[in-house]
């Protein structure tokens, strides 16, 4: 028993250890810091309370990092989910090249962002494909190019995004199609169903456990989002989203760890309160079930 | 006859269509890094027959490389070995000892899972400042050494593993180092290739904890040096172009070798039915 015990604890030894110093820690750790007026390069802090978080409320830069993650968040998500069902269901039955088709769509999701990013900036810029494209649609097309322009710089990179992950949810609905019996579809059939009604009475209700967890993982990607960002305008041209936020204001130029601490646990009290109403409603479904 | 050849050619330009638009922008990098530097990047030029090696090699000569791809690939096999060994160990203990801390174990890493990730930017970024670990190899590694999703990963493979075959070991008198790791960890094979993968795909493609906690040139991950090539140097796209394909080709042969254990790594925990 003593033996086991001491082999249980050596086993679990470094993943208590990374826990304990990069998790619990950092976790705790920024919790109190949000709570000072600490800046890397001032000695000594004082406690101030809640003041970080009034000042969020006040700060501009930061309603807008809000209001843009939220644009994201919202924006992204049903084009993303939607489109990568059509897909999925595209590729779903057998024909000839169908695993051509499947990895090609899958091939950006395993790239690495900053390569996406750098191509897209080119892409985006004046004179660029895109632009070329919009032009001959016959488009409204910002003279600077898309990301040095207010109104299309964030839009151009959700849709960059959307573009990004619709293979790799398009694999998860895969799995989830499987999985639906087909003797369901053989009896649908015999009872006269044309293919609308048994994608609306089969497919979608049973896909639902599917769509929600890529909903709640997408969205908690999406709130998060960085790179890209950083990567194509630098906050420029409204673009700025509460990570940006946390970064620029704490590793940036001022510094302020205490602020962004604040403005980090903001964004996870936000994230949180989201997967616990998408987590009862998933609950909630599965009961009525 | 003719309706049926109608749909499957319907079916077949919709598919067309969309894997021109998802592999367009990857084909057009792959076209400009092999475009001579300073050359026109229309539609004529990425046609016409001019291919050059040269952005590779002066990449290698004059932006450091080398180095580059030497820090992401030593970096990636250290996390990953470490990630396939430590993943392993905390699975093994979850689901072959009857142990009440298991409840705390297992709480700490679904919280980790819960917890995202931009919390620890602030803090894990004075934690390496403070302890001197910044800007060196092993804040590039440290930190991630077991990940909670690897740990799961395993742990839900050993469960569906029956122990018969380590009991009978235990009665032949096979001491418990040479049964878990042995015995049990070659039989994991399946679930630890799948986590190999994963973890060393989210290393290379990593970007913000890299460019966070590191300055120096010596220690920048490919990733890093890209992004910093486009915001301050003057670097031009063909180069930027061949130095993205460099970041690119070691996942792309992966993915073409392991496709299998890929998507089965990604479905694993989203379908459970």
């Amino acid at each position: 028993m003593l033996q086991s015990r001491l082999n249980w604890f050596w086993l679990t030894l470094p993943w208590l250890f990374i826990f304990g110093l990069f998790w619990l820690f950092p976790v705790v750790y920024s919790l109190l810091l949000g709570f000072t007026n600490y800046r890397l390069l001032e000695s000594g802090f004082d406690w101030i309370g809640l003041a970080n978080y009034g000042r969020l409320i006040a700060d501009p830069l930061f309603i807008s990092s809000l209001k843009n993650t939220a644009i994201f968040v919202v924006g992204t998500i049903p084009a993303t989910t939607v489109l990568s069902l059509i897909m999925a269901l595209l590729v779903n039955r057998k024909f000839k090249g169908r695993a051509i088709f499947r990895s090609g769509f899958f091939l950006p999701s395993i790239t690495s962002m900053v390569v996406i990013a750098l191509i897209f900036t080119n892409l985006l810029q004046r004179g660029g494909y895109v632009a070329l494209l919009t032009e001959m649609i016959g488009l409204n097309t910002p003279e600077n190019g898309f990301l040095l322009d207010s109104s299309t710089a964030l839009l151009s990179i959700m849709a960059m995004d959307v573009w990004m992950s619709v293979g790799y949810y398009m694999l998860i609905f895969l799995a989830g199609l499987k999985a639906i019996p087909e003797e369901l579809y053989e009896a649908a059939e015999i009872s006269g169903a044309g293919p609308f009604r048994k994608f609306f009475s089969i497919t979608l209700p049973l896909l639902r456990p599917v769509m929600l967890f890529i909903v709640v993982v997408n969205s908690i990607k999406s709130f998060q989002v960085f790179v890209e960002i950083f990567v194509m305008t630098s906050g420029k041209f409204d673009t700025s989203t509460m990570v940006y936020f946390i970064y620029s204001t704490g590793l940036t130029t001022h510094f302020d760890l205490g602020y962004a601490s604040a403005a980090a646990y903001t964004l996870f009290l936000i994230i949180l309160a989201f997967s616990l109403v998408q987590f009862f409603l998933i609950r909630r479904k599965e009961a009525i079930w | 006859m003719v309706a049926r050849v109608l749909k499957r050619s319907a079916h077949y330009s919709v598919l067309g269509l969309i894997l021109v638009v998802m592999v367009f922008p990857l084909l057009w990098m792959f076209r400009v890094a092999l475009l001579p530097s300073g050359s026109s990047l229309s539609l004529s030029s990425l046609f016409a027959g001019v291919i050059t090696l040269a952005n590779f090699s002066d990449l290698f000569q004059f932006n450091r490389m080398g180095l580059f791809l030497f820090n992401s690939i030593f970096v990636g096999l250290v996390v990953t070995l470490s990630n396939i060994l430590f993943c392993f160990m905390v699975a093994y203990a979850l689901s072959r000892y009857r142990m009440i801390a298991n409840k705390i174990v297992f709480g700490s890493i679904v919280g980790v899972l819960m917890i995202p990730a931009h919390i620890i930017i602030i803090p894990l970024y004075l934690i390496c400042l403070k302890s001197g670990i910044y800007d060196s190899y092993f804040a590039l590694i440290l930190p991630w050494l077991v990940n909670p999703i690897g740990v799961f990963l395993v742990k839900q493979y050993l469960e569906s593993l029956p122990p018969t075959l380590e009991e009978a070991a235990r009665v032949d008198g096979a001491s418990e180092m040479t049964i878990i790791f042995r015995i049990v960890m070659p039989l994991c094979k399946p679930a630890l290739s799948v986590l190999a993968i994963q973890v060393f795909f989210t290393n290379w493609n990593s970007f913000m904890f890299p460019y966070i906690l590191t300055q120096s040139e010596s220690v920048r991950t490919l990733p890093v040096a890209l992004a910093l090539f486009q915001g301050h140097q003057a670097i031009d796209w063909q180069h930027l172009m061949a130095g993205s394909t460099l970041a690119v080709i070691p996942i792309l042969l992966i993915f073409l070798i392991m496709q299998r254990q890929i998507v089965s790594g990604i479905t694993a925990g989203a379908v459970k039915q």
